[in-house]
């Protein structure tokens, strides 16, 4: 069975199929052979009719060719009698010499022997007349005619006889053609049945490992690799696809993990080259530090701040403040969250400082939602922005420029937009700058020294969210927008 | 969990579907082999029927009627006793269609060459041919019932006429007797007529046996002191020389003036006509019958008093001895000449238990 089992499909779809024309094949040789054998005993059973029937006729042209030859005495009368008696003699001793409980066979006996007796008396009387023995031919004749007489009585009574039993038998026949048919049907059905399940049953065992395999391949074309084939235990077709498939579903598992662990790698390094950036940007700003001493620099901005202040010039005192303010933000400034407010104080100031610069040129709106204030982000995020935007955007538009800040709730977003109504970007532009592809000059004058990149992956880092940024612009002249999306979760923490 | 649950019932399915295939493939086999031996079955039985007893002897029995109930019995005695022996006793006409005289059936009995005749023969010249004709090509002949004594006959197995006479001959008596008390007690002594007995024979008959009965009874007569002039023995010859002439002649019987006090039959067909007769004319009482056989017709015509008396003949033993007869002569080359038959007499008096004896038998 098993060595059956291993052979390839196509052998055990063929073997089957042979096997089942085979059983078919057998009923029907079978069926053909017994209809053969009732056949043969349906002609036996009028054969000794036939066979009495040649006898009669064989006598009855003994007895012709005697009278001819008694009345005659022509020589081919004799020779017709020579015929007739030998072959009567022949069909004679084919008959049944028993003596038994049938009278079938009784008679037939008797007649056996009443056709020697009457060939004998024949054959005599042909002696007689051939020795011109007129009276003992004559006599032997009447002898002869009269036995002739009994011989055809006899014979038709047998006749009779056996077509009375052999119609019996042949009824006896045709009811059992009748069963034997019955019989024929019913084994034909109950065979045809049986094959009919054991094609089923065998396709579909073998069917089934493949029905198996095809729904885990749905399963893992659904993204679910933990799925474990049975061990076919026979070596088809099926049964090698099935091994395949498993080893695949390994390799594939095995793959992915590999996968997996150097994309690991590759964010790790992804990370230390950021904080090596930020490394960088820190020792630049220790060099800045290191460089002015900030005690120096405010009392500086504190003397010249109070020297306005008694001369009356309120506005330079209020300029002088603000950018003390805003240095003190920038180099006091060592945490890496802070608070959202501290953020838009810092924008404010930046604006009042650039205003003052460019003699009030920047129009600068604001829309905050105050209870948003408290929730932290990223450090120096919305001045390097806010710089951009006025940078790149409204420089050239003189009093016209605005820049617009809002910090309002979105679901469950705290949204910082930072819009102005410039230029603006192209699309192009924006997806290099959103990649970290953008590359300005870093060290240009009018900077602080933190790009838009380092921004972009400071807040990502911070949401954990590649989304957490967007720039929107609607094209060239028409102002561009860059919005924050914090997680409400991640910004209340 | 799932997956090996998924594995289990795969497996299970799989094992099931084999375990169908299995048991559909042996039920296949088992449907084609049980029709194979039942078809077998059905043919063997068909040729198995023909098988039968194969004897090593081959004897005829002849008779005039072979349909009669007289020669049957004896046709039955005779082949039972034939095949303890091995041998086959065939009432010869039986199975041929036609009617032929005891003549032709003996023609053909020797022309079929037979182990042996039995048969009821008579004194024609003609049947003594064929005996001798028989025993010449060495068939044994035994004559059954009626003798040829002329004849080579082996053996001859019958009745004791005489003693069947005898019998008749007492009966006869009884009614005399009985007709003598009446005509005294009638005080008509002096009218009384002669007791008209009729003996019916038949025409072909040079038998001697009929003589022997007749003899017999007037013997029987004499010896208890009944006088010739109280009785009158007729024969009256009845016509069986074709098929329906018997009955027809017995009812002419009962046409004439003078119809006899006693009829008397000597054969079976005889005695069912007479009595039939003698209910159609109204005659019961009238007309003493003494029947011979013992059919069961004639055995209940007796107990009813339609019939007076009959003669019950062991036919049985008519046929053993027959059989015994061929037998001895084939194993001794010789036998006994003559075998007699036992009779019993069956009137009102013992009819009861003869019926009895009869419901017993069956």
């Amino acid at each position: 069975m098993n060595k059956f089992l291993n052979k390839p499909l196509q052998f055990k779809i063929i073997s089957v199929c042979v096997f089942v024309n085979v059983l078919i094949f057998t009923v029907n040789l079978l069926l053909m052979l017994g209809m053969n054998a009732m056949a043969v005993e349906m002609e036996k059973v009028y054969e000794g009719n036939r066979a009495l029937n040649e006898i009669a006729e064989a006598i009855s042209d003994v007895q012709g060719s005697m009278t001819d030859y008694l009345s005659s005495k022509t020589s081919d009368s004799l020779e017709e009698y020579f015929i007739s008696a030998q072959r009567l003699q022949d069909r004679a001793g084919n008959l049944d010499n028993r003596v038994t409980d049938h009278a079938l066979t009784r008679m037939e006996r008797n007649i056996r022997n009443m056709t020697g007796d009457y060939l004998d008396v024949v054959s005599r009387t042909i002696e007689s007349k051939r020795g011109r023995n007129v009276e003992k031919y004559r006599k032997d004749y009447e002898e002869a005619t009269q036995l002739y007489g009994f011989l055809n009585e006899y014979l038709r009574s047998l006749n009779q006889e056996l077509f009375v039993s052999n119609s019996e038998s042949y009824s006896i026949m045709a009811r059992a053609f009748r069963r034997f048919e019955f019989i024929s049907f019913i084994v034909m059905t109950l065979v045809m049945i049986g094959n009919v399940i054991i094609v089923t049953s065998f396709v579909r065992a073998m069917m089934l490992p493949l029905k198996k395999l095809s729904d885990s391949a749905n399963e893992v074309a659904a993204g679910d690799f933990d799925v474990t084939l049975p061990e076919v235990s026979y070596q088809d077709e099926i049964g090698i696809v099935n091994n395949a498939f498993s080893k695949m579903l390994v390799s594939i598992k095995q793959y992915i993990q590999r996968l997996t662990e150097s994309m690991e790698k590759e964010r790790d390094m992804q990370e230390k080259e950021l904080m090596m950036e930020s490394h960088l940007k820190d020792a630049q700003l220790k060099y800045l530090r290191a460089q002015i001493n900030p005690h120096f620099l405010f009392n500086t901005l504190n003397a010249g701040a109070q020297l306005a202040m008694m001369e009356g010039a309120d506005r330079t005192y209020e300029y002088v403040q603000t950018v003390a303010d805003f240095f003190r933000y920038n180099i006091k400034n060592q945490q890496t969250e802070v608070r959202i407010r501290d953020e838009v104080t810092l924008v404010d100031n930046y604006i009042q400082i650039l205003n003052v610069r460019f003699s009030g040129d920047i129009g600068y709106e604001k829309q905050v939602d105050e209870r948003l204030l408290d929730m932290v982000m990223p450090a120096m995020i919305l001045q390097p922005i806010v710089e951009n935007a006025v940078n790149h955007g409204i420089r050239e538009m003189g009093s016209e420029g605005v820049i617009t800040l809002r910090v309002y709730r979105e679901d469950d977003n705290v949204c910082i937009g930072i819009g102005d109504n410039g230029k603006g970007i192209s699309q192009e532009n924006i997806r290099k700058i959103l990649s970290g592809n953008w590359h300005n000059d870093e060290n240009s004058y009018d900077n602080n020294g933190i790009g838009m990149d380092n921004v972009i992956s400071r807040l990502r880092l911070f949401s954990g969210n590649e989304d957490v940024i967007d720039i929107k612009s609607a094209g060239q002249g028409k102002g561009a927008e860059v919005l924050i999306r914090i997680p409400f979760s991640r910004a209340a923490q | 969990m799932n997956a090996i649950n998924g594995e289990k019932s795969i497996e299970k399915s799989i094992r099931r579907q084999y375990i169908l295939l299995v048991v559909t493939l042996i039920f296949v086999m088992v449907t084609l082999i049980l029709g194979t031996l039942l078809f077998r079955f059905y043919m063997s039985n068909f040729k198995t029927k023909q098988v039968s007893n194969e004897y090593d002897k081959y004897y005829v029995m002849i008779t005039d009627n072979y349909k009669s109930d007289f020669w049957q019995a004896i046709y039955r005695g005779a082949l039972e006793a034939a095949r303890e022996e091995g041998i086959f006793v065939e009432l010869l006409g039986q199975n041929i269609s036609g009617e032929y005289s005891c003549e032709e059936l003996m023609r053909i009995a020797i022309a079929s060459r037979v182990d042996g005749i039995i048969v009821y023969a008579n004194e024609s010249d003609e049947m003594t041919e064929l005996i001798n004709e028989a025993t010449e090509k060495e068939i044994p002949v035994v004559t059954l019932y009626n003798d040829n004594t002329r004849s080579s006959r082996m053996s001859f197995v019958g009745v004791g006429s005489y003693n069947i006479g005898r019998e008749y001959g007492k009966q006869i008596n009884n009614i005399v007797r009985e007709k003598r008390r009446d005509s005294i007690e009638s005080d008509r002594i002096g009218q009384r007529s002669p007791l008209k007995i009729a003996v019916l024979v038949n025409a072909d008959a040079a038998d001697t046996g009929q003589n022997i009965i007749i003899s017999a009874i007037q013997d029987c007569l004499r010896q208890v002191n009944i006088t010739d002039s109280e009785y009158n023995i007729s024969t009256v010859t009845i016509d069986n020389t074709n098929a329906f002439s018997v009955e027809e002649s017995i009812r002419d019987i009962f046409l004439m003036e003078n119809v006899p006090d006693v009829i008397l039959c000597l054969n079976e067909l005889d005695t069912v006509c007479a009595y039939q007769a003698v209910v159609d004319f109204n005659k019961v009482g009238e007309v003493n019958i003494l029947g011979y056989y013992d059919s069961d017709a004639i055995v209940n015509a007796v107990d009813r008093g339609v019939l007076y008396a009959t003669v019950s003949i062991d036919t049985r033993q008519l046929g053993e001895y027959s059989v015994k007869a061929l037998n001895d002569y084939y194993e001794y080359g010789n036998t006994s000449q003559y075998y007699s038959a036992d009779i019993t007499l069956i009137s009102q008096d013992n009819v009861a238990d003869f019926l009895n004896k009869e419901e017993g038998d069956e």
